[in-house]
């Protein structure tokens, strides 16, 4: 902002004595004469106004048992510090690579740890969340493989679907549902079998499923896929515990990695992971970090393979994605490098195993049914009872409880044979005392 | 003022070897996990360092990069102004930040509230009747304006034969990219000699299978379409729709609005008009607008109101669905709420005045030193070339670098050979767009064989791309390029 002296010196040399004049070429009846906007206040009044509005959510100091997607895990004092860093923080994309080691380093690290963790060849630099991720995977596979049919489980969450249907609009592409077991929470390899043909393009398993199960059944799929690619949509947070997808013989991960080191957030912004096979990366989306060399033969790092995307190939471009989510990816990188991968495998056992003592006193409860899904679950807990649960989370929420929300809520393909069924999800945090509260609260549903 | 980033020579975190120091809640020793032997991890090949080192190594590579908080950036169409600090402090309340999306609406009203004035305010900025904050980046935005086009056309029973989208030649490469994505053929629009969209090559392309134009006012030039009354009205006559991109809306705001000149749908870049901080490319976000005719397309859920209740809105008869998890990019959009609150409706059009006014002292003092092409009155940005001074433009944003300054834009918009896109955004002193000014006339009076040599005063200098893209290395694998 300049001072009126230095604005005046400005408006003389531009030649300009009213500031009207600047805008001389947008025609006088397209001149707004009113923004119905409160004039400005101070920044002590704006930051006292939104914290009073904050004051009128309900939750970070409530039980949580809420997940399905985004967790509310430990996010080390190491992470808000360095992603808080206004070099980071504040900087653009690195168009100019010597100006920006710093984020491209980083960048170049967060696609080794995700390339590891998923054991694929290759990741990008970050994609927006983990549905619109899957959107862009499957958009990649047929882009690889110009086949029609996607096989997705039946039961995959509303909310989910419909992005990846939005990623598919215009696209000469069908989506066939198979089917998912009700005994065991298992996906059925019979199903999806007997839906392959000659035009399958992908198949998408999802490891925990969308009911929360671990699920035994998606290792088979290589046996079957004949020529179709396997797209794996996982929990970044599992595979500190679960074998990555590159061992089942995935082609494509794709993954919402909120729980890497970022808050809740109200649900954004959050992080998409996407990994695949070297073989691919010409057809993948978004945006790649390389190695190389300077002029002095120094390890240097840029933005590589630009002529896949829309600067350069405009609307022959592999994808739109212009700004990713390089803060969210510098975030889960020193969350990895804090926690470490025996940090990590520790918090996905802790998970599942408060998981399944959770599992075990809920489905204990006299209000739940003797018949629980047999599969195990890592995080998620669907517990099935003997009474509606609508209304569920709002009785628990009337006792400081977040959680109980109804598996009905989140897909409407789900497994029929669940009735009444509901999650409750576990992390690291998890105490039992907390699950004895919940059933406690249970009880008197 | 010659600027020196810090030069370490940093290993990878991967390179690092402490040991991992940091204390977890939960259990402890090795736990039995009673799950089939092939669905269990093996090995997790990641490095056990310790927190100091943590902190130290990104600590260190945060002074390896160039931001907004160490100096100008006039990196044009990315509008690289200012990110004030009470939004970050906004944005650190946990009351915001902890919250689960899946909560009960009656938990989380401070939210609903906040994004629902967020709606209010952008529909008051850019004159349109709805507003989705769902899309979570600009060009997100400008996919889901280009659903709303389809599905608009597909219930009008007109899908089969509205094939096209129109995109000026000077365009951002997002626009035909997100057309191209939804299905549509692409067709390019030829600038006319003032720089702005050739009206007979536009009636000419317009038919019966015209679905939208899209296009951006000011444009990529920083040139205000002064045609555009006649645009909206042919574009409308052809039965299409007219879409803006909002990417530089930065000229105009509080001016003019895309309501005004007649767009069907808009996009904002929050990142970039509103002042969200940009986190070295992300994350965004690119609420979209419409009007009234489009308002049952947007994606499930807006925030609605009734009495003092805010809640989450299903309603929308022909709603594309969604185009991500939730309801958007929450703390992008309270930090602009917030920028959007304490700037109010005086600040908002105060900035976009200093903004052209220092552009246009920019293409003043650059003027008969280096060729400006096309109009000369700008608006938010002005494009340069450095073809007369034999210079390339790469070269002289090399230069800058080594003077302190993040380069322009360069090669774009791709009509302007050796084309540099300065934008200097409102907040910048006088003191540093003469800085700026004066280092650009200096790299333009050295030999191309003097330039080659920056930048000097940066850790790297001149990476080698072809080799990047050639022997693509895009993990560390324990080798390493260089020495």
């Amino acid at each position: 902002m300049q001072s009126n002296s230095e604005k005046q010196e400005i408006a003389e040399f531009v030649g300009i004595s009213d500031e009207m004049e600047l805008f001389s070429d947008i025609p006088k009846k397209f001149r707004k004469t009113d923004l119905k906007i409160s004039p400005g206040i101070s920044e002590y009044e704006v930051i006292s106004m939104a914290l009073s509005t904050g004051g009128l959510n309900r939750g970070p100091d409530m039980i949580n048992f809420l997940g399905n997607g985004i967790y509310d895990r430990v996010v080390p004092s190491t992470v808000d510090s360095i992603i808080g860093r206004s070099e980071f923080l504040t900087a653009y994309t690195p168009y100019q690579a010597e100006m920006s080691q710093g984020a491209l380093q980083s960048l170049f690290e967060y696609q080794t740890y995700m390339a590891e963790l998923t054991g694929m060849d290759i990741s990008n630099s970050s994609m927006y969340d983990g549905f619109s991720t899957l959107g862009e995977a499957v958009r990649m596979a047929h882009r690889i493989n110009e086949k029609r049919d996607i096989l997705i489980p039946a039961n995959i969450y509303d909310d989910k679907l419909k992005v990846i249907e939005s990623y598919l609009y215009g696209l000469p592409v069908r989506l066939v549902r198979y089917s998912v077991d009700s005994k065991s929470g298992f996906i059925n390899i019979e199903d999806i079998q007997s839906k392959i043909t000659d035009d399958t393009s992908a198949i998408v398993v999802e490891m925990p499923n969308a009911l929360g199960i671990i699920d035994e059944n998606v290792p088979k799929i290589q046996q079957i896929r004949k020529n179709a690619l396997i797209i794996a949509y996982v929990d970044p947070v599992s595979l500190g515990m679960l074998a990555p997808p590159g061992d089942y013989g995935a082609d494509i991960v794709a993954a919402e990695g909120q729980q890497l080191g970022i808050h809740m957030n109200f649900g954004g912004p959050t992080l998409g992971i996407l990994s695949f096979r070297k073989d691919y990366v010409r057809k993948s989306p978004g945006r790649i970090i390389g190695e190389t060399v300077d002029s002095n033969g120094k390890r240097a790092y840029v933005m590589t393979l630009q002529t896949r995307e829309q600067h350069i190939r405009r609307e022959k471009a592999t994808s739109n994605i212009c700004t990713n989510q390089a803060l969210m990816a510098i975030a889960a990188t020193v969350y990895l490098g804090t926690v470490g991968p025996s940090g990590l495998r520790k918090i996905a056992e802790t998970t599942y195993i408060n998981s399944r003592k959770l599992k075990e006193k809920l489905g204990g409860l006299k209000i739940a049914e003797k018949q629980q899904l047999t599969g195990k679950p890592f995080s998620d807990v669907l517990v099935s009872f003997r009474k509606d649960v609508n209304g569920l989370q709002e009785f628990l929420s009337t006792r400081g409880i977040n959680g109980g929300l109804a598996l009905s809520r989140l897909s409407s393909g789900a497994a029929s044979d669940v009735r009444n069924g509901a999650f409750f999800s576990t992390t690291e945090k998890t105490t039992d005392g907390a699950i004895a509260k919940l059933a406690e609260a249970l009880e008197v549903f | 003022m010659a600027y020196h980033e810090a030069v370490y020579d940093e290993p990878l975190i991967f390179e690092y070897r402490s040991g991992t120091t940091y204390k977890l809640p939960g259990l402890e020793g090795k736990q039995k996990i009673d799950l089939p032997e092939n669905l269990l991890r093996k090995e997790l090949n990641l490095p056990e360092v310790s927190e100091y080192d943590v902190v130290r190594h990104y600590t260190r590579l945060s002074q390896m990069n160039y931001s907004v908080d160490l100096g100008i950036y006039p990196l044009g169409s990315c509008t690289m102004k200012f990110n004030p600090k009470y939004a970050d402090a906004i944005a650190s309340s946990r009351q915001f930040s902890e919250m689960h999306p899946l909560q009960l609406q009656s938990e989380t009203q401070g939210e609903l509230r906040i994004l629902y004035e967020l709606q209010e305010y952008l529909k008051a900025i850019s004159d349109m009747d709805a507003v989705t904050l769902q899309p979570l980046a600009g060009a997100q935005g400008e996919y889901t304006g280009i659903l709303i086009t389809r599905k608009y056309f597909e219930v009008k029973g007109e899908l089969d034969s509205r094939t096209d989208v129109l995109i000026p030649d000077s365009a951002h490469g997002t626009n035909p990219a997100s057309a191209a994505m939804a299905g549509f053929n692409v067709i390019e629009i030829p600038s006319s000699e003032n720089g702005t969209v050739n009206l007979d090559a536009l009636k000419a392309a317009l038919s019966e299978h015209t679905a939208a134009f899209m296009i951006t006012n000011p444009n990529t030039l920083g040139i205000f379409e002064d045609h555009i009354e006649e645009i909206a009205k042919m574009v409308h006559d052809a039965g299409a729709l007219l879409y803006y991109d909002g990417a530089n809306f930065n000229g105009i705001l509080g001016v003019t609005s895309p309501g005004i000149m007649g767009f069907d749908i808009v996009h904002f870049n929050l990142h970039k008009t509103f002042a969200t901080p940009h986190g070295s490319g992300g994350p965004g976000a690119g609420p979209v607008g419409v009007k009234s005719r489009l308002k049952d397309f947007l994606p499930v859920p807006v925030v609605g109101k009734e009495g003092d209740r805010y809640f989450l809105d299903y309603g929308a008869k022909h709603t594309i669905g969604k185009v991500s998890s939730y309801t958007g990019s929450f703390m992008v959009l309270l930090r602009a709420w917030a920028y959007i609150t304490y700037h109010g409706s005086d600040g908002l059009r105060r900035n976009t005045v200093n903004a052209v006014l220092n552009t246009n002292y920019i293409r003043k003092r650059l003027e008969g030193r280096f060729s400006i092409p096309y109009k000369t009155l700008k608006k938010h940005e002005v494009v340069i070339s450095t073809e007369n001074t034999g210079i390339r433009a790469l070269d002289a944003a090399k230069y800058l670098i080594d003077q302190g300054v993040h380069a322009p834009t360069i090669y774009f918009p791709l009509i302007v050979h050796e084309a540099m896109m300065i934008e200097p955004t409102e907040t910048v002193s006088k003191q540093d767009l003469d800085r700026f000014v004066d280092a650009l006339i200096e790299s333009s009076k050295l030999s191309p064989e003097e330039l080659k040599n920056h930048p000097v005063n940066l850790p790297v200098s001149r990476p080698d791309e072809v080799k990047a893209a050639r022997d693509m290395k895009v993990r560390w694998d324990g080798s390493t390029y260089g020495n």
